[in-house]
Formats: C-alpha cells, structure tokens, sequence
C-alpha cells in the first residue's frame, strides 16, 4: 500500500463519522449563528426578557389575590432555551413562575 | 432661560478631581461585577465584554451606539397601558409601552455595581435642560462641585442632559431620573449612581412621548434598594 493509498483510506474512514464531527465541532465554534441586530446585546446574567417577567408577575397576583401593584420580579435566569424562572415579590412573599419564549405561564408555586 | 433650583439628586457626573480619586475603584468594581455587558462581533462571530473602554472605543470608530442600544420598535407582550414604562436594568434597556402589543425600545445606562434599584415608581414631573445639584459629600469633597452647589444651570455640560424625568414614590421625589448624558458612550453599561442615562436624542424623545404620572416599572436583579412595593 502505497503512502497516498494510506492517507485516501484514513480519509474515507474519518469523513462519515469523525471527520463530520470535527467540521460541526469547528462550526460551533467558528459558524456561531449571528443573532438579529437588535438582539446583538446581551449581559452573562441572561436574565428573562422584561416582558416575560412582567407576565409572571401579572399571574402571581392573580394567583395570591396581592394587588399587582405590590408584585415584583426580582431574579430571573434560563432554565432552558425555551423557559425562564422568574423569582417574585408579592408583598412580600416569594412565588417561582415558569413561563416560556411564547409568553405562556406554565406555572406558579410559593418559593 | 429659566432656572431653577432642585433638591440634589443621585445622578451627575463625576468631575475630574472626583474621577481621578475614584477610578480605581470603578475599575476594581468593574472587573468584579457579576453582571456583564457583551455584545456579538460580527467579524469575529462572537460574544465580546463590552466595558467602558470598549464602549468608548466603539463609539468613537462608529459615531454611534451598537444596533442593540439604539432606538427602535420590538413586540412587547403586556398588559400594562401604552404610556408605561418598563426599564430593564440588567438588560439594559428602556421600554415604551405602545398599542398594539409592541414598545420603544431605547438603551440607557444604569447604577454601578451597589448602587442599582428596582421598584414601581412614577413620573412626578419634567424639565428641559435641567439643573443639576451635586449632593453634600461631593461638593464637600471637590472643588470644581462645589462652585454648583447651589445648582449647575441647564446646557451642553451640564451631566443631565437635555431633558430629565423625575421620579417619583407617591408624592416624594426618589432623587433617582431617567435622564440625558453629556457621555453617550455609557449606555449599555452600569456606571450611575442609580440614575437611568439615555443619549441626548432619545431622552428628548421619550420626553414628547410621556405624561406626568406615567407609571415607570425598574426591573433589577441584585438591586441594592427597592422602591414603591
């Protein structure tokens, strides 16, 4: 076998499995998707997005009966891509909300 | 043009005595926050610290703010009334509430590390051109503040800018304002004294778009005060 025999072969081995999961583990890095121009902030806290909150917060004063007025989100993080929880204050007590991107409340519960 | 004096307020700028005693500590409090800015490079595809020398450097290259921190119109999903406003502190932005289930948004800067606060508060009055008070402890402390302590006259240096909403918590002045800046390059970082910056053009904006009384929600996670709840 000569060498270049040697290299096609290693080639052809590689492409449909590690070579293919070289090039996506490269993407990741290299071809990370560019977000819309609007959305080219962020802070490392990746908070809720503000509306988000405030839907919790409509929801946990429906839920506990406080006036909304007395309700406040006060920590929010990512559970996943797809949902948030938002820590609130209503009144002083602590309620945990689940809500989505879409804007649906998907829980309530006293923290 | 009419002056006149107002109660000190947590907002101005530093003057140049004060910022030479305290940059060290800004800048150790910089580097400590939990919270950082970062904005995407599109030639780098990716997320970069965006501080205050980065800011500076930005905007001096471009003449304007990142896309983010520019006015614009974006869905915002509420049942608050249009003519509310939402300030998003760790996000750094401003919400306009509007009809139609969409809002201005606008990019501002906010309290430093320590210094940031959140609550439900409304706006007690305006003014163009406002004065600016600097507070007891920072006339008594620098000179060139203390020659305003009576109240630097509205204008083009003046540290609030173009306009100033004053907030208020029922009937008592907070101290705290969304106003201008004389330092646009700021907006997207934490670096008030609790105060809600916005660039020149954006305040002024905001100013013709709002009523006295106009509700004012501050969403802050790791406030160091709450207010109006």
């Amino acid at each position: 076998m000569t060498r270049y025999d040697h290299v096609s072969r290693l080639a052809c081995e590689l492409v449909p499995g590690k070579l293919l999961a070289l090039l996506a583990a490269g993407c990741m890095v290299a071809c990370q998707t560019a977000p819309p121009p609007d959305q080219m902030a962020r802070t490392t806290l990746q908070t809720a997005p503000a509306d988000l909150q405030l839907l919790c917060a409509n929801a946990v004063a429906t839920a506990s009966k406080v006036d909304s007025s007395k309700v406040l989100p006060v920590s929010s993080s990512a559970l996943d891509p797809q949902s948030f929880n938002v820590e609130l204050s209503a009144s002083g007590r602590k309620f945990n909300c689940v809500v989505d991107n879409k804007g649906v409340v998907k829980s309530v519960h006293p923290a | 043009m009419k002056r006149f004096v107002t109660p000190s307020s947590a907002c101005g700028k530093q003057t140049p005595v004060a910022f030479a005693a305290t940059l060290l500590v800004l800048t150790a409090l910089a580097t400590e926050a939990i919270a950082q800015t970062q904005i995407f490079d599109p030639k780098t595809r990716e997320w970069v610290d965006y501080d205050k020398t980065k800011a500076r450097q930005y905007y001096a290259r471009n003449k304007q703010l990142p896309e983010a921190f520019r006015r614009q119109i974006v869905p915002f999903r509420t049942a608050e009334d249009p003519g509310t406003i939402i300030i998003d502190g760790n996000q750094h932005f401003l919400y306009l509430i509007q009809d139609g289930g969409q809002a201005i948004r606008y990019g501002i800067g906010v309290g430093r590390d320590g210094f940031g606060w959140a609550g439900k508060v409304r706006v007690g009055r305006t003014a163009e051109w406002p004065t600016w008070t600097p507070p007891a402890e920072m006339v008594a402390r620098d000179p060139n503040a203390a020659k305003w302590a009576a109240g630097m006259p509205g204008g083009p240096d003046n540290p609030l800018g173009a306009r100033a909403l004053y907030l208020y918590e029922g009937g008592n002045d907070t101290i705290y304002r969304i106003h201008g800046t004389i330092e646009p390059w700021t907006i997207g970082l934490d670096v008030s004294s609790g105060c809600i910056r916005m660039n020149n053009d954006d305040i002024i904006d905001l100013y013709s778009r709002v009523a006295i009384g106009a509700k004012v929600i501050v969403l802050m996670q790791g406030a160091a005060l709450y207010k109006g709840i």
